[in-house]
């Protein structure tokens, strides 16, 4: 089609399945800036396409298309553009290019208008999404979201509490079911106390600004120590972790707090990149405790450690190993799921 | 268009009914092409959680994740179970380059995210509380598709809160704004909806205030 100089091929705010390509001549695309207002003028080169975005997402031209001088187009119709697309894929890796930049610079612009007002940093914002699920009783939820916290703010300014919470919320789940049982804030402390809960002092979220060491005043001696180390391993003292980790499996009789203590000493070897003591320290423990809570991640940091040491044959049988049991937790399947996709991909 | 996806079955993953798949703020590096099962977007604000979409086979969400790895602007939840086609940023292009059908379905996503941001951005831009609220409204109008009704009355099925999301206040100010227009018997405020008397009317007031500001 051929248009003549000064002759408008679109007006803002038609509504039109055409998309266009500029085969000879000048074509601008005149609109005002969403931003100041201003006078805006986009020059099409010969090659180029325009009209692509409104015709595909079916809303009003954002600009007026006018022919500078005598210009040849060649029109499509959205089904046809899909044809082409389709058997050109160049074509729709370019725009998406194209496309993804607008996005993100709008994006980029909406976010600095709403920067006085609404933005919630996202480590809180991560954080009382596990509470309020919490609160809803949709313990695997929040574990969920707690887990999330700790991997991504591993000594985030609430890391004590999501590390309490997530503990509590694994209790809560297999304890009471989800929808039962305490939630969270007063009730979830008496639940837990009462129902002659392992954790000694599971403090609720009650009085949320309490002081670390205020809260490890209820706590009995074995689990302050527990959490203390725990608390080094989220600061990443890994070294320093491994010892109070070992205090604990040396001294106390509490046999959950040992094996607990003695999973987080492997996972200390592991963050240290000692991998062959990782492999012999998870291997030992999974033989002497095959029914203990986290084989499913023990097993994982097996196959982790067989990785960093280049054996991907027995990293990736470690990985089938747990996908080929019950009861695997979500998280884990798809770090798993990764994993072997990233051994795949090798 | 039949997608021809067995060539990607290596990225499945699979999810049980009710769990995660991210959740908001959580930071983002992948995003999902439904293959099974149906997946719930949905955002907590203050004390309720609110569904914003449900997606069925199909569908792809998380797709921003392909431009920044910003966090999660709302939680996917699955509500049955779910198989769906994980990428991410390195395999993307091997995907985009295999199968163009699915880069066109996101290639029509984004232009509707453009919009929506557009007209997102175009309202956060007025510079007056009340012509905010009221584009807010013209926007919701412009969403709901199908023939427009005769008259210019609107009935929306949403809260003081959520039109204070998206004019970018305070919910308090939000209520402030539309109890100064019930007042003026512009609009009746329900419990679980909002019906605007006359919208043209509220369009005429907004071009105004857009055209002052272009101006000056």
């Amino acid at each position: 089609m051929t248009y003549k100089a000064n002759s408008v091929i679109y007006f803002q705010g038609d509504v039109s399945d055409r998309i266009y390509i500029l085969k000879a001549g000048r074509v601008s695309l005149n609109s005002n800036d969403i931003e100041t207002g201003e006078a805006v003028r986009d020059y099409i080169q010969t090659g180029e396409f325009f009209g692509v975005k409104s015709a595909l997402g079916k809303y009003p031209r954002e600009e007026n298309a006018v022919a500078l001088s005598d210009s040849h187009v060649v029109v499509f119709s959205v089904p046809e553009f899909e044809q082409l697309a389709l058997s050109n894929t160049r074509i729709v890796m370019k725009m998406l290019n194209v496309f993804s930049n607008q996005l993100r610079r709008l994006h980029a612009k909406v976010r600095g208008l709403l920067a006085e007002g609404e933005q919630v940093n996202p480590e809180l914002g991560l954080y009382r999404i596990g509470e309020y699920y919490m609160k809803k009783k949709e313990y695997d939820k929040a574990l969920y979201a707690f887990q999330k916290y700790l991997t991504y703010y591993p000594s985030g300014a609430y890391h004590q509490d999501a590390n309490k919470l997530a503990q509590q919320a694994e209790q809560f789940v297999s304890k009471y079911g989800i929808g039962q049982g305490p939630g969270l804030g007063n009730g979830g402390a008496g639940g837990a106390a009462g129902g002659g809960g392992s954790e000694a002092g599971s403090g609720g979220l009650g009085g949320g600004s309490s002081e670390g060491g205020e809260r490890n005043a209820q706590l009995g001696p074995v689990a302050k120590q527990y959490y203390a180390a725990v608390s080094s391993f989220s600061q990443g003292n890994y070294s320093e972790a491994m010892k109070q980790f070992k205090t604990i499996v040396d001294t106390s009789e509490d046999r959950e707090y040992v094996v607990k203590s003695m999973f987080e000493i492997g996972r200390c070897l592991y963050s240290l990149g000692r991998y062959d003591d990782c492999i012999r320290h998870f291997t030992a423990l999974v033989q002497r405790y095959p029914k203990m809570p986290d084989l499913d991640e023990a097993l994982f940091y097996l196959g982790q450690s067989y990785e960093e040491n280049g054996d991907q044959e027995r990293a990736g049988g470690f990985y089938k190993k747990i996908l080929s049991r019950s009861g695997v937790s979500e998280p884990l399947k798809r770090k798993v799921n990764n994993a072997l996709r990233g051994l795949e991909g090798a | 268009m039949e997608l021809n996806l067995d060539a990607f079955e290596r990225f499945a993953v699979h999810f049980n009914k009710g769990s995660i798949i991210f959740c908001e703020y959580e930071p983002g590096d992948a995003f999902y092409l439904i293959q099974a099962g149906r997946v719930q977007i949905s955002k907590i604000m203050g004390e309720i959680e609110k569904t914003i979409d449900i997606l069925h086979p199909g569908e792809i969400f998380g797709e921003m994740a392909i431009l920044e790895e910003a966090p999660r602007s709302a939680n996917a939840i699955c509500l049955d179970p779910v198989k769906a086609l994980e990428f991410n940023r390195a395999n993307f292009e091997i995907l985009m380059r295999g199968n163009p059908q699915i880069a066109l379905k996101l290639l029509k996503l984004f232009t509707k995210r453009i919009y929506d941001q557009r007209r997102r951005f175009m309202i956060l831009t007025l510079d007056d509380t009340h012509a905010k609220v009221a584009d807010v409204f013209l926007m919701l109008d412009e969403s709901q598709s199908g023939a427009k009704p005769e008259s210019a009355e609107r009935v929306f099925y949403t809260t003081p809160g959520d039109i204070g999301h998206w004019a970018g206040i305070s919910p308090e100010l939000s209520r402030e704004v539309l109890t100064q227009f019930q007042t003026q018997r512009r609009i009746e405020i329900y419990t679980d909806r909002i019906v605007v008397k006359n919208i043209n009317e509220f369009a005429r007031f907004v071009n105004s205030r857009r055209k002052k500001r272009d101006e000056t």
